[in-house]
């Protein structure tokens, strides 16, 4: 009760001060766009008069883009100690699921968008070298007794194998990529990890090109869920996998309850406490709610063409991995 | 004694001011920064301002016309011939979104594309 009296007294203090700032920035873009340009993005004109939602606000489509990266840019430094605060280290376990899913065979190409910080790449790099290795324990076990020559086959296919597993992780926010690549040259994992600045409806890369195509805790963020459905269709290879781990809607209406209350109460707060950023972590709670429930996600995830889709839900629902092949 | 400590303190902070003239001096061309950046860390070695990753160039197109980009050592860009557009990269990392891209025009003035 106290929290929903609570989030209709904040929406209406923003929606106050920022309708005005809306209407000033819109007229400040249109004016500015080359001719050659719009000929490309044609259905721009169309959508104009378009509205999202931005949490639990509504703004202009072309608006939300913008405020989530200011969201994330402000947050990127914080980013992983506020995860682990939040969900009390689960997110680990979350992630870790979702690997166990993906399964991946070592000399696969990932493609990690909103990899942010990558967290998913570089457990998916771990997660090939060990089943790398344990291939490897499991072949020298099987043959007996091997010659001085098998012994010395076996470490030159060594080198030409390990590599092979590439992720690269796109991200349309350069904070947050910065931050992963520190963290990886700290953890010392160097080859087969790529950072690139992209959008995940407009992906900088070629078609079937990735073996596995991830969106961890990303794909709320997008203003257009189809288009990045359908970007993410296009570069997966045919046979390839789509995985998306997101939060979803929990259907116990007790846990509801109880997670309801922990998301409009304490998370922002400790959005404040940790990262001295409120409306930040008041936006992700709003826009969890803001996302469609497990069913309407996977009927969009079939209309972009995929198959096979199935969702796994963790922890009663709060969060759900989606998985689909591009046949 | 003091007298020659003193001398060497002051030398030293003119020193001081001398090099941060030149490195502000430095600043102007973004290029140039990431160069500056390779000579002040020394201990990493150049290699890891110049990270950029080539191998990624067999995957990687223009988010517009999905066609190769060309890497362009001098500037650190990647260019799409077609449209006349730079990508910039920074710490190695291309950045791929076309608001953030260089026009190349004919004449010698750049200016970023909007689009929405």
């Amino acid at each position: 009760m106290a929290a929903s009296v609570k989030t209709l007294a904040l929406r209406t203090l923003c929606a106050s001060t920022r309708n005005i700032q809306h209407v000033s920035r819109g007229r400040v873009k249109h004016s500015c766009c080359p001719a050659w340009v719009t000929v490309r993005r044609g259905y721009s004109d169309g959508t104009e008069g378009k509205n999202t939602h931005f949490g639990f606000e509504t703004v202009p489509e072309e608006e939300k883009a913008e405020r989530v990266y200011k969201v994330f840019e402000s947050v990127a430094e914080k980013y992983d100690v506020m995860n682990d605060a939040m969900s009390l280290g689960i997110h680990r376990l979350w992630k870790d699921t979702l690997l166990h899913v993906m399964n991946p065979q070592p000399g696969l190409r990932l493609l990690d968008t909103a990899g942010g910080t990558g967290d998913i790449s570089f457990r998916f790099l771990e997660y090939t070298r060990s089943m790398h290795e344990r291939q490897q324990r499991q072949k020298a076990r099987s043959s007996q007794t091997p010659s001085w020559r098998d012994i010395a086959d076996n470490y030159a296919s060594n080198q030409t194998d390990l590599p092979q597993s590439r992720a690269v992780v796109c991200d349309i926010n350069k904070e947050m990529l910065k931050v992963g690549k520190q963290r990886a040259e700290k953890a010392g994992i160097s080859t087969g990890l790529s950072w690139v600045v992209g959008d995940a409806e407009e992906l900088p890369f070629d078609d079937d090109q990735f073996d596995i195509y991830t969106i961890a805790f990303g794909i709320r963020n997008v203003t257009h869920i189809e288009q990045a459905l359908q970007e993410a269709v296009r570069v997966l290879k045919p046979g390839g996998r789509f995985l998306c781990l997101e939060f979803s809607k929990v259907s116990n209406p007790v846990l509801a309850r109880l997670y309801d209350a922990y998301s409009f109460q304490m998370i922002p707060v400790l959005g404040e406490v940790i990262a001295g950023d409120w409306k930040s972590y008041q936006y992700l709670v709003e826009s969890i709610r803001k996302f469609p429930d497990q069913e309407t996600f996977k009927e969009m995830i079939e209309d972009a063409g995929l198959f096979c889709v199935k969702y796994f839900n963790l922890t009663g629902g709060v969060v759900s991995i989606h998985s689909g092949f591009k046949l | 004694m003091s007298q020659h400590v003193l001398r060497r303190l002051i030398t030293g902070v003119f020193n001081v001011q001398r090099s941060e003239t030149y490195r502000s001096a430095l600043r102007v061309g973004s290029c140039v920064k990431i160069n500056k950046r390779c000579r002040s860390d020394e201990v990493k070695g150049s290699e890891s301002c110049q990270e950029f990753d080539v191998s990624i160039l067999e995957f990687l197109v223009c988010p517009l016309s999905k066609k190769q980009l060309r890497y362009d050592e001098n500037s650190n860009e990647l260019i799409n011939e077609e449209f006349g557009i730079a990508y910039p990269i920074i710490d190695g990392i291309p950045n791929m979104i076309p608001q953030d891209a260089r026009m190349i025009q004919k004449t010698e003035t750049s200016k970023n594309p909007s689009e929405s």
